[in-house]
């Protein structure tokens, strides 16, 4: 009995004699508002286009990670190194490191890297992922270049106890258990969010790549990750809230050769601690919050056979404070400043860098009396060390036009610092990098409409991107590999989404599509007679598009999606690429309801059309593989059982 | 209207969608990559391939016709190489391709490039050098990189008969008389010799101490032995602690003749090769390449080629000079041909990271 199954059986005990103690006291139940934290991206941003992806969603990936689900279910491209591997994402050809998350507001990539491995990311953790598409730096300072991924957590008050309890197995001896348990009183909610994950990963594939093409087995891909997420909600008074979260997680990979190595060794162990606390005081005049956060991670990559054991350490503090404010009926202002020190331990720089980011931020939002069209206006000035960055503003626009039609428009400036590993990597790390920075600007039109028992949603986007000074890393005059700000990329394109319900009593059925078509092209010479010169990065698809379609009747659901990833180019020059790919995923899922609890039974197909791709050159995929699970609900809020 | 509205917008974005579903399809590659007959007078390019993941590919170009095929090996053998293609030799009709990262050694027919085995079980193998018929020598990196060794390969059954413990990071190998003369790099630490090893008997005659971190080796028309050390840094890699050498064995003493300590603390020397008469040595240097007489007692102060290069070769048949550039490691490289004088000739387009040659 490992920590975590104590840690496990502890809260369990708990929960239950608190649970006792809850049912006695909330005999009666009402309904009361969800207590979302009010992040600037429901009030702020204007003109960008967004994605929900809401807790009935999200509870049907419970036993998955934000990667699949994002690869899945968005417009987002997935860079997936394999099953449960390393997972990055790329919004409309920008690359992994221009991409904001930010968890319950609070930036999680890592100051080394500029990266946060989606595949780490249970997705049960989460409440509610909402993907806010183009450059947004006035709002959230470096990183929101190509987009914006906000991890949200909630709870709403007085609702007594609620249960969720998974377990699963799937294909390659993966075994998931996850649970959360909620108490949610008048003025105290508590909540505890638990997994447990065990995969050997080891499924066969054709290895193309190897003399007489043999079937083999994938190998050193086991994995074994464990966390949790404790939160606390107090309402103080009418006015006051205050929340605490505490996340902690735990996982050891193995590192799977590609299908050119014939061996790979490499370990690679992730541990992070994440605290964080939120205060909220809401005055007739005057709305402030005050936001802390505190991370600590920790990395160990060992690869025994060429003698490396790579130890790295971060630690982030994050403080924020902001006021919300009128001054007439028509608009909103939002004035903040947020503080991030950051620093790092790692034998692979010279010293431990530190790092003192203070920035102080701006938004200005002017809305119609019914709030059917509004415009914002945002500014942010960030200091690094006491050094100005340049400064950043936004200006967007929404509105309703002819009754079913929305038009959005948003041009803004976006930049995003060099990471410690560019600044301060031990053999070539270059000090005097600057920041990259550009611009962004995009439109979407947006026609909803319902009739009798059909509603539908079309949406059209077109945007545009640059990025100026963008960081490579390439060999010196004395071949020693140092990050330059060289590259300057443009890129382009629309993206069209499509979603259509139909509603009848307990018969439900929703389609859904979505299409992209992106160029992001190199601008700017890097070498002589560069043959990259206005071509399309690597892995940047230029189109991909998926549909999905759901029928529910009752307790019975059948959803399937299709996805479609085109040519991918390998080289920067474009005389190679991988070849697109189609998947098919279909899930079905069976809901019992009891009195006061309900039980769901599911399965996931993947990959059923047995398609052999690539997202990486040379990394394996799964063919075929499912997913068998049951989970128990007691007293869950009606949608939360992903059906 | 309200109706009418809806369908007339609902198709101009349907209309734009399939308007802007332009072709999809990349071109074909513009390489060449029909498999020519026989790879005869000509130069083998060996091309590392992309970082991590990916294969590199083999390059052949023909003096005769003055043209470049690019990966020879997957278009004839229907796989790729595998990740990393250090180096390539020719001993006795068949090539022998080096793969790091594979830890394999892919045997072709050095004329069709057909496949013909693979010798396995090499752990971060560097370069193959043949002695007799039927026995070859591998150097190795070995295990975490430090376990350097020669790995004794039976060229008939390509397996590994025995394996011979060097210093760490076994990597260039030169024949001189009836000795192998072996440079220990270091691997991914440091050492300082030459292990020599008797290619009879297999067994280690002397080892001797050169300087930190010797990589490459050549021997010249005299018989004794250069050995290009490359230094070592700091622990920040800010200065070099132990700057590069130019070593010459005496094969007679097995001792160390000449030492030419380079200045720079900021500059590793690299890539030591010969010209046909092996008279005069080539290597890089402060982003330049410098020539060396076998007969000179000090290091040149003047360049040849006021260029920095990735890996270089000689031509044994003109002593032309190739060099490779890998542009920006991420799309075919270029190799770079030089007449005697130092004067471009030509220059064509090779695969990812071209970094060796093997001239036959």
């Amino acid at each position: 009995m490992n920590l975590f199954k104590i840690g496990l059986f502890v809260c369990l005990f708990l929960y239950a004699f608190l649970g006792y103690a809850q049912v006695r006291v909330d005999s009666v139940k009402q309904l009361s508002p969800i207590e979302v934290s009010s992040s600037r991206l429901t009030k702020f941003s204007s003109g960008n286009k967004t994605e929900t992806l809401d807790s009935t969603l999200l509870n049907r990936y419970s036993a998955r990670n934000l990667a699949d689900l994002l690869s899945n279910e968005s417009q987002v491209f997935i860079k997936s190194y394999g099953l449960g591997s390393l997972a990055t994402t790329s919004f409309r050809g920008a690359g992994a490191s221009h991409t904001a998350v930010l968890w319950n507001g609070f930036n999680l990539q890592s100051p080394m890297n500029g990266l946060l491995d989606m595949s780490l990311v249970p997705v049960n953790f989460l409440n509610e992922v909402k993907l806010q598409y183009g450059g947004a730096g006035a709002l959230w300072g470096s990183g929101a270049v190509g987009g914006t991924i906000h991890l949200n957590n909630s709870a709403t008050f007085n609702k007594g106890i609620s249960v969720m309890a998974n377990t699963s197995l799937g294909s390659f001896s993966d075994k998931q258990e996850q649970v959360s348990i909620e108490i949610s009183k008048k003025r105290i909610i508590s909540s505890v969010k638990l997994f447990d994950h065990d995969a050997k990963n080891n499924f066969p594939f054709i290895n193309t790549a190897q003399y007489g093409k043999p079937e083999q087995k994938q190998s050193n891909a086991e994995l074994k990750q464990y966390g949790f997420l404790q939160e606390n909600y107090f309402k103080i008074n009418l006015r006051q809230k205050i929340n605490t979260r505490f996340w902690y997680q735990h996982s050891d990979r193995n590192i799977p050769p590609s299908m050119t190595q014939n061996v790979n060794v490499s370990n690679q162990k992730d541990e992070s601690f994440r605290v964080t606390t939120e205060w909220e005081r809401k005055g007739e005049k005057l709305q402030s919050i005050f936001r802390s956060a505190y991370f600590d991670e920790n990395l160990l990559y060992s690869d025994s056979l060429i003698n490396l054991r790579s130890k790295s350490r971060t630690n982030v503090f994050i403080t924020e404070a902001e006021n919300r404010f009128s001054i007439t009926k028509f608009d909103l202002i939002n004035i903040g400043i947020n503080n991030t020190y950051s620093r790092a331990n790692t034998k692979d720089y010279t010293s431990d860098p530190k790092q003192n980011r203070t920035a102080v931020f701006a938004s200005y939002k002017i809305h119609s009396t019914k709030n059917t069209w509004n415009s914002v206006l945002s500014a942010r000035q960030e200091f690094i060390n006491n050094k100005a960055v340049p400064f950043t503003t936004s200006l967007g626009l929404e509105g309703q036009l002819l009754k079913y039609f929305v038009v959005k428009a948003n041009a803004a400036q976006h930049y995003r610092i060099p990471t410690f590993n560019d600044l301060y990597w031990a053999q070539g790390g270059n000090p005097d990098l600057k920041p990259e920075k550009g611009w962004s600007e995009e439109a979407s039109l947006i026609h909803k409409h319902a009739y009798k028992a059909f509603s539908w949603e079309l949406g059209a986007t077109v945007f545009n991107r640059n990025i100026d000074n963008w960081i490579i890393w390439l060999p010196n005059e004395y071949g020693i590999w140092t990050p330059e700000n060289v590259l300057k990329v443009w890129s382009r394109g629309t993206e069209y989404k499509l979603k259509l319900n139909y509603l009848l009593g307990n018969f439900k059925v929703q389609l859904s599509g979505m299409y992209n078509y992106v160029l992001s092209t190199n601008q700017k010479s890097t070498t002589v007679n560069d043959a990259s010169l206005n071509k399309q990065l690597i892995y940047v698809p230029v189109q991909n598009g998926q549909g999905n379609a759901t029928i529910s009747y009752k307790g019975t659901s059948l959803s399937y999606t299709q996805i479609y990833t085109g040519y991918r180019y390998t080289l920067s020059d474009n005389t190679e690429y991988l070849k697109p790919y189609t998947i098919g995923n279909l899930s079905i899922a069976q809901l019992f309801s009891l009195k006061t609890s309900k039980i769901k039974v599911y399965a996931t197909l993947n990959n059923i059309w047995q398609e052999a791709y690539q997202v990486i050159a040379y990394y394996a995929m799964p063919l075929l593989n499912y997913q068998v699970g049951l989970t128990f609900y007691f007293n869950q809020p009606n949608g939360n059982t992903g059906l | 209207m309200k109706t009418k509205q809806i369908i007339y917008l609902s198709t101009l974005a349907l209309a734009i969608t399939f308007t802007s579903c332009k072709k999809d399809k990349p071109d074909a590659p513009v390489s060449t990559t029909t498999s020519a007959a026989t790879y005869d007078n000509g130069v083998f390019i060996t091309n590392e391939g992309p970082f991590g993941s990916g294969t590199g590919t083999v390059s052949f170009y023909s003096r005769s016709s003055s043209t470049v095929v690019n990966d020879i090996f997957q278009s004839k053998n229907s796989y790729p190489l595998g990740n990393v293609v250090q180096s390539m030799s020719v001993f006795n009709g068949k090539g022998y391709i080096v793969v790091n990262n594979s830890g394999k050694i892919e045997v072709v027919d050095a004329g069709s490039f057909a496949s013909g085995g693979v010798i396995n079980g090499l752990t971060n193998p560097r370069y193959f050098l043949g002695i007799t018929n039927d026995k070859g020598y591998v150097s190795e990196w070995g295990a975490g990189g430090v376990a350097g060794a020669i790995e004794v390969i039976d060229l008939n059954t390509k397996t590994i008969t025995s394996s011979i413990a060097t210093g760490k990071g076994a990597e260039g190998m030169v024949k001189s008389g009836n000795n192998v003369y072996i440079a220990c790099s270091g691997g991914n630490d440091n050492d300082s010799v030459v292990t020599v090893i008797n290619a009879t008997t297999n067994a280690i005659v002397k080892t001797i101490n050169v300087g930190t971190n010797p990589k490459s080796i050549q021997v010249d028309a005299n018989g004794k032995v250069w050995v290009l050390c490359i230094g070592q840094w700091n622990g920040s890699y800010s200065a070099l602690v132990k700057t590069g050498k130019l070593v010459r064995i005496n094969t007679t003493a097995d001792t160390v003749d000449l030492s030419l300590p380079f200045a720079s603390t900021s500059s590793q020397p690299s890539n030591l090769v010969i010209n046909s008469t092996k008279t005069s040595l080539y290597y890089s240097y402060n982003g330049k390449v410098y020539a060396h007489s076998s007969t000179a007692s000090t290091l040149n102060s003047t360049a040849i080629i006021n260029r920095n290069f990735y890996g270089f070769g000689i031509d044994p048949t003109n002593d032309y000079f190739y060099g490779t550039d890998a542009g920006d490691y991420v799309s075919k490289g270029k190799v770079l041909r030089y007449n005697t004088t130092g004067v471009v000739v030509d220059s064509f387009t090779v695969g990812v990271i071209p970094g060796n040659f093997c001239f036959k």
